[in-house]
């Protein structure tokens, strides 16, 4: 299947999901997810524990491997035999909620190795980058520091520099401050408003409703491994339809 | 006291010995410097072969591993010396002594890497691969930096423990410094020979020991 085959045109569309399925073994955690992303969205999703957010987010970088459905990323397809996995992974970075730094590697080292080896960037070019990407951060002074020397709110924001500096076409943020002490939580969340301010394309998984309800312009909410409903936060988050919808939200604020 | 002094260090008495002392010596350190070139690169190779996950391979693996884990030594360097002969594999002694004993450091620091490789969380392969890199390349940059400088302690306390095997090499006589020193002893009946081996030994590990100390202290702290 070709991005025009799906019918709609996807020039604006960053991220394309359809019909995405996956089962582990015989459980079925994801069951003909839809989305689109446009270019320069934020997308948020939410959902209670379990329900697939993850999951999904990691299908569209490969990190698991779909069962079902195809996904387009910056047109294009993702899914299928024969597809160059590292080159389209370039173009899709990813935040992790346990930042997964290289504990080997300064602040710099960490944003670089991947503009060395797999952009090919000079030694001069990507410690260039690496530190114009750090500075984005507000980490500018931290860059010869290593992992063990920071903060989890300073390791998460080399996290996403080391996303940002591939200039990928989206970044996958999956639950970025959910690891962090709560005094942490605000600078990575100014970080990620910031990077939407420059034009990134998000999906985000997060707990964060005040984030979702102020960032996103799109909320997705997922349950059981479909996607319950999809609107603009004041939809899913201040008013939902859905009874399950208004669960989770109780459930969640206390 | 003074017999103590004159049977242990007659070191007058040695005189005549020196240049065979100082033979096997040499013999000694060569061979545990072959000893831990050859095994500890050996035992990482098969440990990165064993990552990609090609099951007959593994099984093989597993099967040396264990095997050389398992059998002493001291038998492992006799066969090597006498009964490859037979398959048509005929060695030298210091050369039957050091395969013997590389084969053996590699199946233990197999071992050790790989427990190194298994205990680096997979975040860390994640958030290589999620980045463009491919296998390989995450494996050289992320994971072996972090494994290598983990394995360092228990790594060299195999070496040195498996490097004074070294002195196993006597039993196909090979010169080397344990072997000359108590055959000495036993031509003047007088062991000084012996403080004077094993006072060498310990120049020779000592420093050693010092190195991976030192070597451990600096990775221990970045910076
Ligand atoms: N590797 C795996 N093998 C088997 N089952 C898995 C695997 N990964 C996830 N699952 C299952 O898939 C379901 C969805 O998991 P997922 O991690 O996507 O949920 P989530 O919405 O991200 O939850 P959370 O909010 O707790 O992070 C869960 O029931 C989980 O147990
Ligand atoms: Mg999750």
């Amino acid at each position: 299947m070709t991005v025009s085959e799906r019918g709609r045109s996807t020039l604006e569309d960053s991220v394309v999901i359809r019909g995405l399925g996956k089962t582990f073994g015989s459980v079925e955690v994801l069951r003909n997810v839809n989305l689109d992303v446009k270019k320069g969205e934020a997308v948020v999703i939410v959902g209670s524990s379990g329900s697939g957010k993850s999951t999904c987010l990691r299908c569209i970088n490969r990190l698991e491997e779909p069962t079902e459905g195809h996904i387009f990323v910056g047109g294009h397809e993702v899914t299928g035999k024969g597809v160059d996995l590292n080159a389209l992974r370039r173009r899709i970075g990813m935040v992790f909620q346990s930042i997964n730094l290289y504990p080997h590697k300064t602040a710099l080292g960490n944003v670089t190795l991947a503009l060395r080896k797999v952009a090919g960037l000079s030694k001069a070019e990507a410690n260039e980058k690496g530190r114009r990407h750090l500075e984005l951060v507000g980490l500018g002074q931290k860059a010869d520091s290593y992992p063990a020397q920071l903060s989890g709110g300073q390791q998460q924001r080399v996290g996403i520099a080391r996303a940002m500096a591939l200039e990928p076409d989206v970044i996958l943020f999956d639950e970025p401050t959910s690891a962090l002490d709560p005094e942490l939580v605000g600078e990575v969340l100014n970080v990620m408003v910031r990077t939407k301010e420059l034009g990134m394309t998000m999906v985000v998984v997060t707990h964060e409703m005040q984030f979702a309800r102020e960032v996103a312009d799109r909320v997705v909410f997922m349950d059981h491994g479909v996607v319950l409903a999809e609107g603009t936060p004041e939809e899913i988050l201040v008013a939902p339809e859905h009874p399950r919808i208004r669960e989770f939200l109780t459930r969640t604020k206390s | 006291m003074d017999q103590i002094i004159r049977y242990f260090f007659d070191f007058p008495l040695m005189a005549a010995y020196w240049p065979d002392i100082l033979r096997g010596f040499l013999i000694t350190i060569q061979m545990s410097i072959l000893t831990v070139v050859i095994g500890i690169p050996l035992g990482l190779l098969i440990a990165i072969v064993r990552l990609y996950g090609i099951r007959p391979l593994n099984i093989l693996i597993i099967f040396y591993i264990d095997f050389f884990r398992s059998i002493p030594q001291l038998v492992l360097i006799v066969l090597a010396y006498f009964a490859l002969p037979y398959f048509g594999l005929v060695l030298e002694p210091i050369t039957a002594t050091v395969m013997a004993l590389a084969i053996v450091l590699s199946a233990f620091s197999e071992e050790i890497f790989w427990a190194g490789i298994s205990s680096v969380a997979k975040g860390q392969w994640e958030a290589g691969r999620s980045t463009g890199l491919n296998f390989t390349q995450t494996l050289a940059y992320i994971v072996l930096p972090q494994v290598v400088r983990m394995s360092i302690p228990p790594l060299t306390n195999r070496a040195i423990g498996i490097s004074k095997g070294t002195t196993l090499g006597s039993v196909v006589a090979v010169p080397e410094l344990l072997n000359v020193t108590s055959s000495i002893q036993s031509n003047v009946a007088n062991p000084t020979a012996l403080t004077v081996g094993a006072l060498l030994f310990l120049v020779l590990f000592l420093p050693f020991v010092r190195f991976t100390r030192w070597l451990e202290r600096v990775y221990a702290h970045p910076r």
